[in-house]
């Protein structure tokens, strides 16, 4: 029964696909073919979230239509609640996501590298790593907000949430180093220093770098989540806080849809960053 | 002028885990003059790659001492330069810069290491690949540079580590003859570690035969004929066939 209706709904789709001829050797023809299946995912999301919104028929699920004109008149005129220009709001963010980034870099990939090159050190950090690691980032929130104020808090929560996917590939890096290339590099008359440096670091680099990669995704969650949850001053979660607290709900959407897109473009060039570095490295 | 000879004074491994001790290598001593070409063969397991990476001072011996000239080697340095089976190259680095990297490390000037690099690099026959990086080159390639970057320090003695293990028969005879060239050209003095009797023969000066763990000397074979050998003379496959047998014995399970 179900078998007769999916190979009669395949045989259509093959029908239609005889309709549009499809090299898949010709990289204009693959480009084509991926622009139309992204298009159509598109609108079938914005079909499905359209008859959802009817369904549900609550406020808190506007329709397309109506977030699109949000988004023209908040780009236009800033927000009406706090004044500030949505451009601002971005910039808040993007500047708390940087801090939180850089000092997680700053801490752990030095820390990864030595806990990789030693066992001692490894051993020792051990246990109070793994206790820290399962807890949710935005759990600290509230502490470090109160503890640290509006400034720091959400650069921290971002921190932690990046620190140790950061700090694992990290050291994860470091143990796939080859051996027989520190040997070389020994035999070469390398000293410690020039090992760490012009090998190992190198070498755990692409490791280094997922572990970039993998910490921008969490770290997008982490800011959204700790400006949600208290913040002053602006910044995107913030943004759909005060948004959703008065009951804009068109406005918040807009919110969403813009962390939407940053999560898109910081991922984007971190798995370009990725890319090339692991290219560079010759380990493709 | 200074002795360049190296003298391998009574080598010995002992490996310890809790209670356990196994020997490696016990007193293991050869003297080799400067420009020999020695090699080391034995039954699989015997601890030549051991021996090797003891004279390199990668790793530490029990007892005994390796010294060139007068001068005791303690640790690894770049006047024990060695050749890898696996090669060991750096790979984000091109053929030049993994040429360079001893002399970067000891901190020579720029045009002298590029001057220098560019003179084996040809010398190893890889002139056109100077620029290349390490994935794009074959595997008879990547040897060529692992042996340019361990000539270029000018070391007292290179420790090769079966490094034509990797590499199929016909790359192998290409670059045995190409060592061969080499050795013309340089007097380097070169420690060979193989498991092809045949290899030995037809690069070596002296062939040390050891025996199985623990690993200690059975015979040194002198080559007197002059290179390159001709494989198919008599007197070459009584030798091979000589060698083997005797590798054969020490094969047996006791």
């Amino acid at each position: 029964m179900e078998e007769g209706i999916l190979s009669r709904a395949n045989a259509r789709l093959d029908a239609w696909g005889a309709m549009m001829p499809y090299d898949k050797d010709n990289r204009y023809h693959r480009w084509v073919r991926t622009l139309a299946i992204t298009v159509a995912s598109l609108i079938i999301f914005l079909l499905v979230w359209w008859n959802l919104a009817l369904l549900v028929g609550s406020a808190a699920i506007p329709l397309p239509m109506q977030v699109w004109d949000a988004m023209i008149d908040l780009f236009t005129y800033g927000d009406p609640v706090s004044g500030m220009s949505m451009w601002a709001n971005i910039s808040i963010s993007l500047q708390r996501f940087v801090a939180g980034f850089l000092l997680a870099m700053a801490v752990a990939i030095p820390m990864g590298l030595l806990m990789g090159y030693s066992k001692t050190l490894n051993e020792f950090m051990t246990p109070t790593l793994e206790i820290l690691r399962p807890i949710a980032p935005i759990a600290w929130a509230p502490v470090l907000l109160f503890a640290t104020g509006y400034t720091w808090g959400p650069v921290l929560v971002v921190f932690i949430g990046i620190f140790f996917p950061l700090l694992s590939n990290t050291v994860f890096g470091v143990n796939k180093i080859d051996r027989s290339l520190v040997d070389a590099a020994r035999t070469l008359g390398a000293s410690n220093l020039q090992i760490f440096y012009k090998v190992m670091f190198p070498c755990a680099l692409p490791y280094i770098m997922n572990g970039v990669r993998i910490g921008s995704g969490i770290g997008w969650m982490c800011i959204v989540a700790s400006e949600l949850y208290a913040s002053y001053g602006g910044g995107i979660g913030f943004f759909v806080g005060i948004q959703a607290s008065i009951g804009y709900w068109p406005n918040v959407f807009v919110g969403i849809a813009i962390i939407a897109v940053l999560g898109i473009l910081t991922t984007g060039l971190f798995d370009y960053i990725h890319k090339v570095i692991t290219r560079r490295m010759g380990m493709e | 002028m200074s002795d360049h000879n190296i003298h391998i004074d009574r080598l010995s491994k002992v490996f310890r885990r809790d209670d356990k001790e196994t020997v490696a290598i016990r007193d293991f001593t050869l003297d080799i003059k400067q420009g020999e070409l020695v090699s080391i063969v034995g039954p699989s397991g015997c601890g030549k790659t051991t021996i090797l990476r003891l004279i390199a001072g990668l790793e530490q011996a029990t007892s005994g001492e390796v010294r060139i000239g007068d001068k005791v080697c303690s640790g690894p340095g770049p006047d024990r330069g060695m050749v890898f089976q696996d090669f060991a190259l750096f790979p984000w680095r091109n053929v030049r810069k993994n040429v360079e990297f001893g002399m970067e490390v000891s901190g020579l000037p720029k045009e002298e290491r590029a001057a220098r690099a560019k003179k084996y690099i040809e010398i190893v026959g890889l002139e056109k690949f100077a620029e290349s990086r390490i994935y794009e080159l074959s595997g008879g390639m990547k040897q060529r540079v692992g042996i340019a970057r361990a000539l270029v320090t000018n070391p007292d003695v290179i420790l090769m580590d079966e490094p034509f293990g990797a590499l199929d028969a016909q790359t192998r005879n290409i670059m045995q003859a190409g060592l061969i060239r080499i050795l013309d050209k340089t007097d380097q003095t070169i420690v060979f570690v193989t498991h092809s009797v045949d290899e030995a023969i037809f690069i070596s000066d002296r062939i040390v035969i050891l025996s199985k763990r623990p690993a200690v000397i059975k015979e040194i074979v002198e080559i007197p004929w002059p290179r390159p050998r001709d494989r198919s003379d008599p007197e070459f496959t009584a030798l091979r066939k000589r060698i083997l047998k005797e590798l054969e014995s020490e094969n047996v399970m006791d």
